[in-house]
């Protein structure tokens, strides 16, 4: 401890004033602060404060995220192993995964470091602990087999046109990491879609990644004419609700598995970090709307309508999203009642994309997108209808 | 009898609770009065170094009524007149003479008091310089004479960490208590006495209006108010607390200016924790002899009150002073630790598990930081105020939206300011804006 405070102590000369290296100052603090909590007194009343910080807030966050990310490596690498006829014995599995992910982890922390660095140092103003979340969730919503300059150009553009052109954290109307995701889907359609991006394959000679075809359960393909439903065609795929709810099978890194973002959730919701009525609010959301299209299916041609509302649960990345992006505080409405039409309309608008627009499958990042803009409008209302029982006193 | 139920607000667990004995502080050698730690009155000095006083004599008057007179709280010399930033009067020494003299004024019987009229009465108050221990919601300032309230107020109990215990400096005074209520009913407005749903005190019982249930603030006037109030009318009461009604009944039955007071000592640091029978204005170094630098101390209450150092004295409303440790320590991984020992509102600590109290330190832990919505403050507003709204509404001027959330309701309790990860000093923006807002008003 007396050892690092004098590390510290010695080097913050360079930071500060005309030292040389001034500009970095945030990074200073930030490093300083990550290793010396600081002993900063309270000037004016109340006196005593809570133990509670944001740095400690988003830690429990990055610490929700560990499960999906963890298997999301270890998935990665399952898949990779087998289309590549590697051995799939755990040790080659997890080295072929950590050898995917973490340079994707590892660019878009950087690259959206520099800018967070950047927009710090100019407005002078600490660099935010909202970072470390946005740069791990970010990845997370990839398809491993991505070029590492996209991860540097999509987590660039959520960073600074999702978040830093509205003045920075706090102000941010949208979720950075789904704005960068968004940009990227739209400007990169056959990176982001498709058959051929979900399971990265490493060449062994050039150690280049590169992708090849692996179907996801939401673009299996489904022949009408036949009178097939969609649950045969994904059985005929392979994917098995007890297959998709574990996630061993080709998709985004972190959000095939319903079952690790369910041990997530969990987390977040126990120690109060993230909202239960948004996540409730949201399942409560996909699971209606999924029956009332059930009900009026009938004889369509879309077989989509008919398929059973859990699948809609447990496939693609809804349960990752709802529970991990749907919940971020600042683009969420504040007030807590209008938390579960938040959530519910999250919920109902992916299946509603999904059954209609197989063109976006991932109906829940359009989903959330589209409802971030609605949180200031479902807050005004519900702060409108609050302030007319108030007695007024003015 | 009415019950009122505040549902929100917060008890700290806060370790260094005083005991109830009463024990008795030594005579000062000097007294002071601190013009400063008077909300919204701009005082004119009456007296001068080396003026000699008596207990009782005008110190200095007030500008924007000249009526409102500031009494001496001791007998002897003006020794010091210190001036704080931009020549705001900081605090007034008087040097105390071993026998001290009074100055007169009017003995009342009950027979008199009865056929008071108001505005007399506010003219012995004001010239007894008792006026100042009424205040007014919802500014909480000096009452102003001119305005009728709609209600008056006496509020027994304060769980703010830490107030004297009503059961200690009511005990055996129900005589004197129940003289001031016929005082204050003279104003021909219904005068409520609140009491916390526990308190059992005997003689007490008949003269207690409301009795309140909740956490820390509950007890406030202006919580109570908030909680009973049928129109917007009811908004404007006043309120005094129950150790100050004493102070005005005994004005008027002894024709002394009261300055007996007793004040509590707390907090973990607190060497001799427990309440004293002392007076206004004592040295803050009688109190607390030696205070060490790895220690802070506060006068008025952890949440509202203010800093003090062993050369201040004690104001004229504050009857606490509160000791913890000085949160100036850095701490290795601070934010990743388990906190078994860090109490916290929020479930992120293995504290949740502990029963035991905290002994909590002046330490913001953590940086301050753009809000995030999290809505903390709002869950625990007692008077459900928006704050993380409200600040944001302050933030752009839109002072018309701030009041229509329920700025004025806010009876600044600290818990917004509390209970922020962003470490936002919520309390202290919406305080300034009530205060500008008033100030407006005038
Ligand atoms: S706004 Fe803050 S200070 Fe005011 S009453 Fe609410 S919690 Fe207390
Ligand atoms: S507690 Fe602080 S961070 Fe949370 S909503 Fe209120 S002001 Fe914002």
């Amino acid at each position: 401890m007396k050892i690092i405070q004098t590390i510290f102590d010695s080097q913050r000369k360079h930071f500060e004033g005309s030292g040389k290296l001034r500009v970095l100052k945030p990074l200073f603090e930030a490093t300083e602060t990550f290793f010396l909590f600081p002993g900063i007194t309270a000037g004016s009343g109340p006196f005593v404060r809570d133990s509670l910080d944001l740095k400690r807030f988003m830690s429990f966050v990055i610490l929700a995220l560990m499960p999906p990310f963890l298997f999301g490596i270890y998935n990665t690498g399952l898949q990779s192993c087998r289309v590549s006829g590697l051995p799939v014995d755990p040790i080659s599995v997890i080295t072929q995964g950590l050898w995917i992910v973490m340079p994707l982890v590892m660019v878009s922390y950087g690259v959206g470091f520099f800018w967070e660095l950047l927009f710090a140092s100019i407005r002078k103003h600490p660099i935010s602990e909202g970072f470390l979340v946005t740069g791990l969730l970010f990845p997370m919503t990839l398809p491993p087999a991505i070029p590492l300059w996209q991860v540097a150009v999509g987590i660039s553009f959520g960073v600074v046109i999702g978040k830093e052109v509205f003045g920075g954290t706090g102000r941010n109307i949208f979720n950075p990491a789904l704005v960068g995701r968004a940009f990227l889907f739209f400007a990169y359609p056959t990176k982001m879609s498709g058959d051929a991006v979900w399971v990265a394959v490493i060449d062994p000679v050039r150690k280049a990644a590169d992708a090849i075809s692996g179907a996801t359960p939401l673009a299996c393909p489904v022949s009408s004419e036949t009178g097939e439903t969609v649950v045969m065609a994904l059985e005929k795929a392979g994917y098995t609700l007890s297959r998709l709810f574990w996630g061993l099978y080709p998709g985004s890194i972190g959000g095939t598995s319903a079952f690790y973002c369910l041990i997530g959730a969990v987390i977040l919701i126990l120690v109060g970090v993230a909202s239960y009525r948004i996540i409730l609010g949201g399942i409560l959301g996909l699971l209606g709307t999924g029956l009332v299209l059930n009900i009026v299916a009938g004889s369509s041609a879309n077989a989509w309508l008919a398929l059973p509302p859990v699948y809609h649960l447990i496939m693609g990345g809804f349960a990752f999203g709802i529970v991990y992006m749907a919940t971020d505080p600042v683009s969420a409405p504040g007030m807590e009642n209008v938390k579960w039409v938040y959530g519910f309309l999250i919920g109902a608008l992916t299946v509603l994309i999904r059954v209609f627009n197989p063109a976006y499958p991932e109906g829940v990042m359009m989903a959330i997108l589209f409802m971030n803009i609605f949180s200031p409008l479902l807050d005004y209302i519900e702060i409108g209808l609050r302030l007319k029982k108030r007695i007024s006193n003015v | 009898m009415i019950s009122v139920n505040v549902t929100k607000g917060y008890d700290l667990a806060i370790s260094g609770k005083p005991s109830s004995k009463l024990k008795i502080l030594k005579k000062p050698d000097r007294v002071a009065f601190l013009p400063e730690r008077i909300p919204f009155i701009i005082p004119r000095l009456l007296v001068k170094v080396d003026d000699p006083v008596k207990i009782g004599s005008v110190l200095f008057e007030d500008k924007q009524n000249t009526d409102l007179k500031f009494l001496s709280p001791g007998s002897g010399r003006v020794s010091e007149i210190n001036f704080g930033p931009r020549r705001v009067i900081r605090e007034i020494v008087i040097e105390l003479e071993k026998q001290e003299q009074y100055a007169d004024f009017r003995k009342m019987t009950d027979l008199e008091i009865r056929t008071l009229e108001k505005e007399s009465l506010i003219k012995i108050l004001m010239q007894g310089g008792v006026w100042p221990l009424i205040r007014e919601l919802p500014f909480r300032g000096i009452a102003d004479p001119k305005i009728q309230p709609e209600s008056i107020w006496v509020a027994l109990g304060n769980q703010e960490p830490f107030q004297p215990f009503p059961e200690v400096y009511l005990k055996g005074r129900e005589a004197l208590f129940s003289f001031g209520l016929k005082i204050l009913k003279r104003f021909g407005v219904p005068v409520n006495v609140s009491a916390p749903d526990h308190l059992r005190l005997q003689g007490y019982d008949i003269m207690i209006t409301h009795r309140v249930r909740g956490h820390y603030p509950a007890h406030d006037p202006g919580v109570i108010l908030y909680k009973t109030k049928k129109s917007a009318a009811e908004n404007i009461g006043w309120y005094i607390t129950g150790q100050d009604l004493l102070a005005i009944a005994s004005l008027m039955k002894n024709g002394h200016y009261p300055i007996e007071r007793i004040a509590v000592m707390a907090g973990s640091r607190a060497q001799n924790s427990g309440h004293y029978q002392t007076r206004v204005g004592v040295p803050v170094a009688d109190m607390i002899p030696g205070l060490s630098s790895d220690e802070s101390c506060f006068a008025g209450g952890l949440l509202t009150g203010y800093e003090v150092n062993s050369t201040s004295f004690m104001g004229l409303y504050e009857t606490a002073l509160t000791c913890i440790p000085k949160g100036d320590q850095r701490e290795l991984f601070g934010f990743l630790r388990p906190g078994f020992g860090k109490p916290s509102f929020s479930r992120t600590f293995l504290s949740r598990f502990r029963k035991k109290p905290f002994d909590m330190d002046s330490g913001m832990h953590g940086e301050q930081r753009a809000c995030v919505n999290c809505g903390s403050c709002t869950k625990i507003c007692p008077v459900d105020i928006l704050p993380q709204y409200t600040i944001k509404c302050l933030g752009a001027d839109a002072i018309e939206e701030a009041l229509a959330h329920g700025l004025l309701d806010c009876v600044e309790c600290g818990l917004c300011s509390y209970v922020c990860p962003s470490k936002i000093e919520i309390r202290e923006t919406l305080q300034k804006a009530r205060y500008e807002y008033h100030k407006e008003q005038r």
